[in-house]
This record gives structure tokens, sequence and C-alpha cells, in this order.
């Protein structure tokens, strides 16, 4: 039968009867029909940004071509789509518009950060209580539910739009990269781009290296006379937005 | 081997007796309490039912939903349950598929269960796909006597696992086995003989299933022994002619309320819950269903003497 409802075999229909109305075609096709709709609509759901971008005849065949690549392996139906963003950047023809993937990716991200493990949020009054002499050894930690994505288009322009049921803007490849994240604190979930030097800056903080070094690696990227400046700003930001989940001294 | 008897031991006290169960028609757990009108938790309704006070007397959540790591889902169901009992519902279990157990959910289960402690955990007589596949639909079985072993057999693993019993649902089925020797109705019946688990009857299924297989409805609710049934399932669907589809996503129609009626006759105050999967409406359009069914409960069976907060009055009672 599973083949029957995956691979539109028909050997089942030996092992069932016509019923008292109807066809055992017809009965079966209830389940065959079934399937494809109910992850159809799993996937319409996850991903509501994509499916208004590209209206319900583009969505419903990239739908129909990533159920039929990808079946369920899970219990809960809101990890089906978690294969979505590579489907689509590794599929002709979605791969050859990389905002397609992008705009899966983003909604992806978010949909992860909201159910993501509960953990710490770093709050300004625990870092401040670090004497002046320990602020060169920390070493700070990132929320729990937080996720960075790096963008080649201008997807999060395309998705902030559609958030908000505006026209989106046209598709284009950004000269760099952007660095996009994704979190959630106690107001929701959250989605911003974060800048080139702050997206640097992120990424050393969470492999581990020292504010100090967080300080020199500003400096290098850019102004050295305002780096330390900076680097407060930026890591004043992350407190505010709840996206660091804690902080630990070394050296 | 003397701590691992003590431990068999503890578990077997954790889990009410259901060892006991594990030999044929001795299948003995304490009734669960009655509790009174309910509705399915969906999440586009957390904020009415927290912000009011809507005359809801428990809920039944998804058990999958709540299957994640943190989160807005989990905080919700903190907050309805410090003020409301709820039961647990899946839809993943796959009781009687072919594919070994998938003792990873079945913990995961647990642990969702020891932390909110629901009044019963329940799931479908289906399988859901075999392979590492889910299909996301609850599909039919052939009511023979082979499956009737093979289902016995996993219910009486999921219950140890678990450490409580488990409550099955009926399922609405569109096609029928031509190599079943039983009617759907036996094959629960028997099943609930032999592992004690409890049924948990869908009036609404009952009917699709009856409608498309051509029988009728109250010969499968004669067939359900009287004292299994700690759940009732009311819920609307889709005609589709020569056929229904269970939709969940409509008002309960008047057949199904007319068979609901039935229903109490046979099986009594049994705890009752709408349940709507699809299309789902704002609380209030739900709050006039839950009172039909309050009102057609009293009408059929009498008014209850007591108040209205039926859990912690009726525990007792109910065993």
């Amino acid at each position: 039968m599973q083949r029957a409802i995956l691979d539109g075999d028909d050997a089942v229909l030996a092992l069932i009867p016509d019923s008292p109305r109807e066809r055992r075609e017809v009965l079966l096709d209830v389940y065959r029909n079934g399937y494809t709709l109910r992850l159809a609509e799993v996937l319409r759901s996850e991903h509501a940004a994509l499916h208004a971008y590209l209206g319900d005849e583009t969505f419903d065949d990239l739908a129909r071509a990533y159920i039929a690549a990808h079946p369920s392996r899970t219990p809960n139906a809101r990890w089906f789509a978690a294969a979505l963003p590579t489907f689509l950047a590794n599929t002709e023809p979605y791969s050859d518009h990389a905002q397609i993937a992008e705009l899966a990716a983003i909604e992806r991200a978010s949909a992860d950060a909201f159910d993501a493990g509960d953990g710490p949020v770093l709050g300004l009054d625990a870092l401040a209580a670090f004497l002046p002499e320990h602020w060169p050894g920390l070493v700070l930690m990132p929320q729990s539910s937080a996720r960075l994505l790096t963008l080649s288009s201008n997807a999060l322009a395309i998705w902030t739009a559609l958030d908000a049921d505006e026209e989106p803007p046209e598709p284009a490849i950004l000269a760099a990269p952007e660095t996009v994240v994704a979190w959630r604190s106690q107001h929701g979930t959250h989605i911003r781009a974060m800048p080139p030097e702050e997206a640097m800056m992120w990424r050393e903080a969470v492999k581990g290296l020292t504010f100090a070094g967080l300080c020199e690696m500003v400096a290098t990227y850019d102004d050295p006379d305002t780096a330390a400046l900076r680097a407060a700003t930026h890591l004043q930001g992350w407190i505010s937005a709840g996206l660091l989940g804690g902080v630990r001294v070394t050296g | 081997m003397r701590r691992h008897a003590t431990v068999a031991a503890a578990r077997l006290l954790r889990s009410g007796g259901q060892m006991r169960a594990k030999t044929p028609d001795t299948a003995v757990s304490q009734r669960p309490p009655r509790l009174g009108f309910g509705l399915g938790l969906r999440a586009q309704h957390y904020g009415e039912i927290l912000d009011g006070a809507p005359p809801i007397d428990w809920f039944e959540v998804i058990s999958e939903n709540y299957m994640v790591p943190g989160g807005q889902p989990l905080a919700m169901l903190e907050k309805i349950r410090a003020r409301y009992p709820i039961v647990m519902h899946g839809v993943s279990m796959s009781i009687a598929s072919t594919a070994p157990p998938d003792l990873a959910y079945l913990d995961s289960l647990r642990s969702l269960a020891d932390r909110f402690e629901p009044k019963w955990v329940s799931d479908h007589l289906c399988w859901t796909g075999v392979h590492g596949v889910n299909l996301h639909d609850l599909l039919p079985i052939p009511y023979t006597q082979e499956a009737l072993d093979h289902v016995a057999s996993r219910v009486h693993l999921v219950q140890e696992r678990l450490g409580r019993p488990l409550t099955l649902e009926n399922v609405s089925t569109y096609v029928r086995f031509e190599h079943s020797d039983m009617t759907e109705w036996e094959f629960l019946a028997e099943l609930t003989r032999r592992t004690g688990c409890w049924l948990l009857f869908d009036v609404n299924n009952v009917y699709v299933s009856a409608f498309n297989h051509g029988y009728d409805p109250l010969t499968f609710l004669d067939g359900i022994p009287a004292d299994r049934v700690v759940q009732f399932h009311l819920a609307g669907h889709s005609d589709m002619g020569t056929y229904i589809i269970d939709t969940h996503d409509a008002p309960v129609c008047d057949a199904v309320w007319d068979l609901y009626r039935a229903a109490l006759l046979r099986f009594g105050r049994v705890s009752t819950m709408i349940e709507r999967d699809d299309n789902i409406p704002p609380l209030a359009d739900l709050i006039p269903e839950i009172a039909r069914a309050r009102d057609l409960a009293d009408e059929v069976l009498g008014p209850v003497p007591t108040s209205r907060a039926p859990e912690p009055a009726r525990s007792h009672a109910s065993a």
C-alpha cells in the first residue's frame, strides 16, 4: 500500500474490494491524493513567503518535486520541510535563481529559532558585574536559538517585503554576501541583517575568541582608533537583542 | 540481579499495574477520570484560552507538536497545563506497522508525558509508514488474527515503554482488505481485552467508515465493550457523494450528533471533545459545539448533580 501511495503501484488493488457505492481505484486515490495534499500543505505553511513569492502553480510544482524526492521520515511533519533549502539550491530550475533557496533558508532559520531549545539569555547586568581586568579574557556564547545564514542574493529584502505584504524587489545577486541572523527572544522570533564587520566579530566570538581578540580583529577590519568603541557597540546590540546566552572568563 | 528486580518492581508500580496486562484476560489498570467536555488544543487559540476563561473543561494536545526542543509551543503548554487537565494524542506511533517500533519516538513521547502528566496518552489503530517513511496518514490494516497478535504484542511493548496504559482510537478508512477475517469492532474489542488498552471512540470516524464500507454504525457501536471507552471525538467531514472523507475541518453534522446520542446511551458520560484539525475557526465558533455536546449528554443521561469542575470531584467515582 505504501508503494501505491508513494510510487503509484497498483498491486494493492488486488487486495481491496469495491465498496457498495464506489470503485476501489477511486477509494485508493483518497490515500494517494491525501498524501501529496497533506505534505504540500505542510510546505505551504512552513514556507508562506516562498509560496507568496512563487504563486500557487509554481509552488505546487516545487512541492510535488520535493515530496517525490524527500519522503517524510519524521514523526512531526514540522521537520518534513527541513531539507527544502538544500533541495532548491541543488535542483534545477530552482537552483538557477539563488533567491528561491535563500528565501526558503530564511524561513527555515526562523522556524528553527521559533522552537529551538530554551537557553539562558545574557543580560547587561551579568556582563557589567565583571571587573575591568577580566574583560580582555571574556568569551561570549551565543543564545541557543541564534542561527546565522550567508546569502548571495537579496533574499532578505524579498522576504521582508513579502512578510509585510508588499511587492518584493526584483531579484539580484549582491556584490558581497550578506549575513543574516535569526533568533528568538522573549518578544518572539527575529531576523535581521548583520553588517560585515559585526558579522565577522560574531563569527570570531562564536569560535571562542576572547574580547581582547575580538577588539584586535575589529581594529584590523577598519579604523583602529575607534575599534574598541565599535566592538562595544556590537556587543551592546547583541545583549539588548537577547542574542547572547552567556559569558565565561579565560586566562 | 537483585537490583534489576527492584528496578522492575519500581517500574511496575509506576506503570499502574501494566505488567499484569501481559497475560491475556487479566488486563487491569485504573480507569482514567471523566474530564467533562473539552477541545483539541490548537496554536491559534492559545491567546483566547489564556486571556479568557472559556467554558472548556480540558484540552487534548497533539503530542508531536510538542516534541520539539523548546520555545513557544512548550511554554504555552506549560501555561495551559497549569490551568486545565490535558490528554496527549499522537499521530505517529504507527502501532500496527510491521516495521520495528521506533523506540526513540516512544522515549520522546514518554518524556513529554512525564513532564506534562496527561490523564492518558492516545494514538490510532493504524500504521503510518514502513522502511523509515512517514506518510502522515492513518492507514488501514487488515482485521485478521495475525494482525491482532502483532498489534497486541506492540501494545504491550508500548505500554511498557511509556510506563502507562495506551488509549487507541478507531480511524476513518476508505478501503478495506479482502482477507480480513473479523470486523473492526471485533478487532478493537479483542485488542482491549488482551492488552488492557483503553479506547478512544471517534464518533465521526465510525460514521465515515460505516458509510464508506456500507454497514450500520450502530453495529460498530454495539460491538465495542461498554466499559473500555474513555474518550469521544466529535468532528466534521466532507461528503463526496459515493464516499466520505474524514477531513476534520467542518462543524459536526446532524448524523454524527445522532450517533453521539447513541454512543452516550451505550458508553455513558465519557470525556467528550470537539476535534478540529483544519479550517480552524475562532474559539468562539467552537464553544457552541462543546456546549451542544454537554447539553446532549445532560439530555440523554440526566444533568450532572455537582459542579462543572469534574476532574478532582469525580476521579474516585470513575475508577
